[in-house]
């Protein structure tokens, strides 16, 4: 009796404890934090117009509509009002299509045709209130999920190899910490630079080296190029911060594990997946969550090099709160992005266990 | 003898991997560094030049004018001491206060851990964009000055950070230590201190390195904060406000001198802790 | 009120945590600012002797910020009682407008008078004061009158012009001669013939990176400074013409963008359409193009000693389409007064002076800034110190203004839809006649004028 009432109350001062520490986190983060982001969400639901004395009106969702609406319609061919038959282009002998701007819906948002595409013989058109946006977010997820992936796997393999011992780790260490280091704002212009679109560009005199273009590709404006510049640079910037927290989780496995392991003559291959990986989860579920949280709200990095020509979520954000002055708009495209990292974020806890004791 | 010979191409396809991705990391560092060595002029030739060079006999031709006119920055030199202090406080900072919520949430059993978790995260969560106005306006009210609005903002993702990485350390650290430590007497606190952080030195070093970066980096709070507080501009403000001789002209060459002068005494900051990572290692050892 | 209250209740909430956290971090290094003016207007006190301080934010331009510090200084011996804080400001636009909106939104007396781009007037016209109230009205006809209408906001003064910009034609004058012409291309269609016959030339002889003609594409401000003239010279109006209509989806203005679009990759490169001022003047600096449209501030860095082209080029006002006539878009900068500021008739003395026929012959002497006071043009000391000012009076006094005016506040949104328009044109990602009808449907949505001819 009196040993499990000596548990409760052990367990209650336990609690006590716990609160007591927790506190200063969440007082600090709440009352730095909770201004800023209630009035985000709250001016998302509004018509606000920064630095301006314009009436602010509440307008609901009106904004995430505006944002998000997506259509697709059917295209009709045009009929030739001669001979009553399908109009065939004298070019490609294709059959000639209504345009999509005659076809898409106006009101109460006026649909942008963003693709077309055939199915079936038949013609469509996907159309979407803010075109910007829409392809925002899927770039910014390919972007993410390309970045996130390759970051990983070069980071874990950079990561064990300066875990082993060898001469030299020391500056190996400081070495491979060098791209992020580099101030973003300083590295996305050294790199804007080797992707120019004239041969003082490295990579085009390399390309052109190679007998790839002739020295003129004009990466950052070449829709196809974008994105896989975007990710090489982002790759290249982060891998370390991913390799330096896996080392970190790495350098936490006891040693004598391996050597039991090696006791028992398992193989490097088996102590990768027996030992390391398993040891390594809740540091890789956090690794995992904060680079691809940095990696949804990419920012400077693309305002620097693409500015206004392609966007990622919160350089559109930027861009609307800046240039355009609509805060509530910008505001909404902000909620966006912390939606869709709250998914990310809850996804690999669930994943890897992060959360359970 | 089959066996030896994949081990052997298993090495090499290895080594040469590593080499891979040490050229990836380095290269365009090299050339940062060979940029700033070169003039307006060098830098506009073609093709571009693995060297500084000569525009017309093409002879290697550094220029030390990128790194004196950096050095001759009152404003850079201004910078890197407001960086340090800024990023250092916020450092110190979350590390200490993040690893007392990261202890509770890490080892101990309470009610509400998963939702402080996700609240903790859930303020880090939104675009910087997005909560500068709102994070000006607080700080406007406060009135303090430009470093502290900084530190205190920073903190807004530095501490959700240390606190989250270092729960999973010392989540993964054997509960034996603490049931052991109890059984000795030691109170949970006593346990913490005397124990779990000399364990996990190596990791708290790390985070606090990555940490730093960000907070040595960051550019838009600094940028808005010190808008009027001009002597207290950090180093990504000061490199942006870098300029030509006239309007429009970009100085690319001072911003890579910049770069490689910003980079190298970090670098030298690594060195530096390496030497206390191997000790907390030898001493963890000992321990564990 | 409400939010007020609120934010009140953060604030302490705040000011607690700071000072747990000075009490357990490192020793704050910088005592807190003086505790700042309440927002309420504070009493006006006409006291002379007391001094106040004024906050000029500028350009952080080595020699132009060095040239405003200069004119505060002889102002500052002029008015002992005024103390002035010049504060450099960041050269890429939108970081520079970013910061002038956090204040503006936080309706803060830090800055007083402000430096502002020629298409900010319309924007931002309610955070500054009519300056006419403060005595511009008697030197506002000093100034080019196309900048001062420009400035001029349902009949409120801005801001004072302080220096101007035009678009100009830069043409290697040695390869004009090498190529047997003896003047610089007079129209669009001469220009694209002397580029292609210079551009295939100098490529023969060798110089696989030769191009014949480099100009701003990428999608930014400076696209829609490019367009305009393209459409202006052909006739095809200038977006929204002044008298709020909007006019840009007209045939001169499609065959204009047309025209421009078979440049890229013709004689302009593939890149083209990612240049700013600088990657143009990068490709033209090298001797990698024989003509460039940009700003007169290339000139002075193209003469420069170590330059390979110096003395071997000169300027000329932009050929002309159908319209028969060139246009050149109007840029630079004005000062205005924040109508936040405690001393907004300290400031706007100010900005007058600086913006005075001898300050502004100052800053074109030693910095080739372009006066805006039109009869520093015939200055014999100006004249003396930059001979190619003279032949620049006539771009300017027919520049063409983008339509900041007509379509404020929402004119950085026009611009935007103008510009990603030509951007997908030049891109070839969309036909030009579709871009031009979206733009219109775009203009409408967001302006609610009406569709005219220009």
């Amino acid at each position: 009796m009196a040993g499990l009432k000596k548990l409760g109350e052990l367990q209650k001062s336990e609690e006590r404890l716990a609160y007591l520490l927790l506190l200063p986190t969440l007082f600090i983060l709440v009352a730095i934090a909770i201004y800023p982001l209630a009035t985000v969400f709250y001016n998302s639901l509004t018509d606000k117009k920064f630095a301006s004395s314009q009436e602010v009106s509440f307008i609901g969702l009106r904004n995430y509509r505006e944002l998000l609406s997506v259509t697709v319609k059917e295209l009709p061919p045009v009929i030739d009002a001669d001979t009553g038959e399908v109009q065939i282009d004298s070019e490609t002998n294709q059959p000639v299509y209504e345009r999509a701007i005659n076809i898409l819906p106006r009101e109460p948002f006026r649909f942008r045709a963003m693709k077309q595409f055939n199915l079936f013989g038949k013609m469509y058109v996907i159309g979407a209130t803010d075109r910007e946006f829409v392809r925002a977010i899927g770039d910014t997820l390919a972007f993410t999920v390309v970045t996130v992936i390759l970051e990983t796997i070069l980071g874990l393999g950079v990561a064990l190899v300066v875990n082993a011992n060898f001469k030299g780790r020391g500056v190996m260490r400081a070495v491979m910490l060098v791209p992020w280091a580099i101030p973003t704002a300083v590295s996305s212009r050294m790199w804007e630079w080797m992707f120019n679109s004239t041969r003082t560009g490295l990579v085009n005199v390399v390309f052109q080296n190679l007998g790839i273009g002739n020295g003129q590709i004009p990466f950052l404006v070449d829709t196809a190029w974008q994105i896989p510049a975007m990710i090489t640079i982002d790759v290249w910037k982060t891998t370390p911060f991913m390799a330096l927290l896996l080392l970190a989780g790495l350098q936490l496995i006891p040693k004598d594990l391996y050597e039991a392991a090696d006791v028992d003559g398992a193989g490097m291959i088996r102590k990768f997946f027996t030992i390391t990986l398993p040891l390594l989860r809740p540091t890789l579920a956090v690794a995992l969550v904060f680079r691809t949280l940095d990696a949804i709200r990419v920012f400077d990095l693309f305002q620097i090099v693409l500015q206004n020509t392609r966007f990622s979520m919160a350089s559109f954000a930027f861009y609307n709160l800046i240039d355009s002055q609509t805060m509530g708009y910008s505001s909404a495209s902000s909620v966006v992005i912390f939606v869709l990292i709250s998914v990310f974020a809850v996804f690999y806890i669930r994943l890897l266990g992060a959360e359970n004791d | 003898m089959t066996k030896r010979i994949t081990h052997i191409i298993g090495r090499i396809f290895f080594w040469f991997l590593v080499l891979l991705v040490a050229f990836y990391m380095l290269f365009p560092f090299y050339w940062a560094i060979n940029s700033s060595f070169k003039t307006e002029n060098q830098l506009q030739m073609t093709p571009a030049t693995f060297l500084p060079r000569d525009q017309t006999t093409l002879e290697f031709a550094p220029t030390f004018q990128n790194y004196i006119a950096v050095f001759r920055n009152e404003r850079f030199q201004h910078g890197l001491i407001n960086s340090t202090i800024v990023a250092v406080s916020t450092t110190l900072l979350s590390l200490l206060i993040g690893s007392f919520a990261a202890f509770a949430l890490g080892k101990l059993r309470f009610r509400g851990r998963t939702p402080s978790l996700y609240i903790i995260l859930s303020m880090t969560m939104f675009p910087q964009v997005a909560v500068l106005t709102g994070l000006y306006a607080v700080i406007r009210v406060l009135g303090i000055s430009a470093i502290p609005s900084m530190i205190l903002s920073y903190l807004l993702f530095t501490l959700p950070f240390t606190a989250w990485v270092l729960t999973a350390f010392f989540q993964g650290l054997p509960d034996e230590i603490m049931q052991s430590a109890q059984v000795d007497g030691a109170t949970p606190l006593q346990t913490f201190w005397l124990i779990l952080l000399p364990l996990t030195a190596p990791a708290l070093v790390t985070t606090g390195l990555l940490a730093f970066i960000n907070a040595w980096n960051e550019y838009l709070f600094a940028l808005t904060f010190t808008t009027i507080e001009v002597d207290a501009r950090t180093v990504p403000v000061a490199i942006a406000l870098f300029t030509g001789e006239i309007s429009h002209q970009e100085p690319f060459g001072e911003i890579m001198a910049a770069a490689v002068v910003v980079t190298i005494p970090l670098l030298i900051l690594v060195l530096i802790f390496q030497k206390r990572i191997m000790a907390g290692l030898t001493a963890g050892a000992v321990k564990g | 009120m409400k939010t007020n209250r609120i934010l009140w209740t953060v604030a302490s909430m705040m000011m607690a945590a700071a000072m747990v956290l000075t009490a357990c971090g490192p020793a704050a290094t910088e005592p807190p600012a003086a505790t700042e003016a309440p927002m309420t207007e504070a009493p006006e006190t006409e006291a002379p002797m007391e001094e106040i301080t004024l906050r000029v934010f500028a350009g952080n331009v080595g020699q132009e910020l060095e040239l405003t510090k200069e004119a505060a200084g002889r102002y500052m011996v002029l008015h002992p009682e005024v103390n002035v804080e010049v504060v450099d400001t960041p050269d890429f636009v939108e970081d520079r407008l970013g910061v002038y909106l956090q204040l503006f939104e936080a309706q803060s007396p830090e800055g007083d008078v402000f430096q502002i781009d020629v298409i900010w007037p319309g924007d931002l016209a309610e955070h500054f004061v009519d300056l006419n109230e403060y005595g511009a009205a008697d030197v506002a006809g000093d100034h080019f009158p196309a900048i001062i209408e420009n400035n001029t906001v349902d009949g409120k003064l801005v801001g004072i012009p302080w220096f101007t910009d035009a678009g100009l034609l830069y043409y290697r004058t040695d390869l004009l001669e090498k190529y047997g012409y003896n003047a610089a291309p007079a129209t669009w269609a001469e220009l694209e013939e002397m580029a292609r016959t210079i551009q295939e030339g100098e490529r023969a002889d060798g110089n696989e990176d030769f191009w014949g003609y480099v100009w701003q594409g990428n999608a930014y401000e400076g696209l829609t400074c490019d367009a305009l003239e393209w459409v202006d010279s052909s006739g095809g109006g200038t977006i929204v013409s002044p008298e709020k209509l909007i006019t840009v989806n007209n045939d001169a203005a499609i065959a204009a963008v047309e025209m421009a679009a078979s440049w890229v990759g013709d004689i302009s490169p593939d890149g083209v359409t990612g240049f700013g001022e600088e990657d143009a003047r990068g490709v033209w600096q090298a001797g990698n193009a024989a003509f460039m449209r940009n700003w007169p501030y290339a000139y002075s860095l193209g003469q420069a000693d170590d330059s390979v082209i110096k003395d071997k080029f000169d300027v000329s006002p932009l050929p002309a389409g159908d319209a028969g006539h060139g246009s050149a878009t109007l840029g630079g900068w004005q000062l205005a007064v924040s109508r936040y500021s405690e001393h907004p008739a300290e400031a706007a003395d100010l900005a007058l002076f600086m913006a005075s026929y001898d300050e502004q012959k100052a800053r074109a002497i030693e910095g080739s800034f372009n006066p805006t006071v039109m009869s520093l043009y015939q200055d014999e000391d100006v004249l003396a110190a930059t001979p190619f000012f003279g032949s620049l009076y006539d771009v300017f006094i027919n520049a063409v203004a983008r339509p900041s005016t007509a379509t404020a506040p929402q004119y950085a949104d026009t611009s935007r839809i103008f510009y990603n328009g030509v951007h997908s044109v030049l891109t070839g990602e969309v036909d030009a006649m579709t871009a031009f009808e979206e733009m219109e449907l775009d203009l409408q949505d967001l302006l609610g004028y009406d569709v005219g001819q220009p």
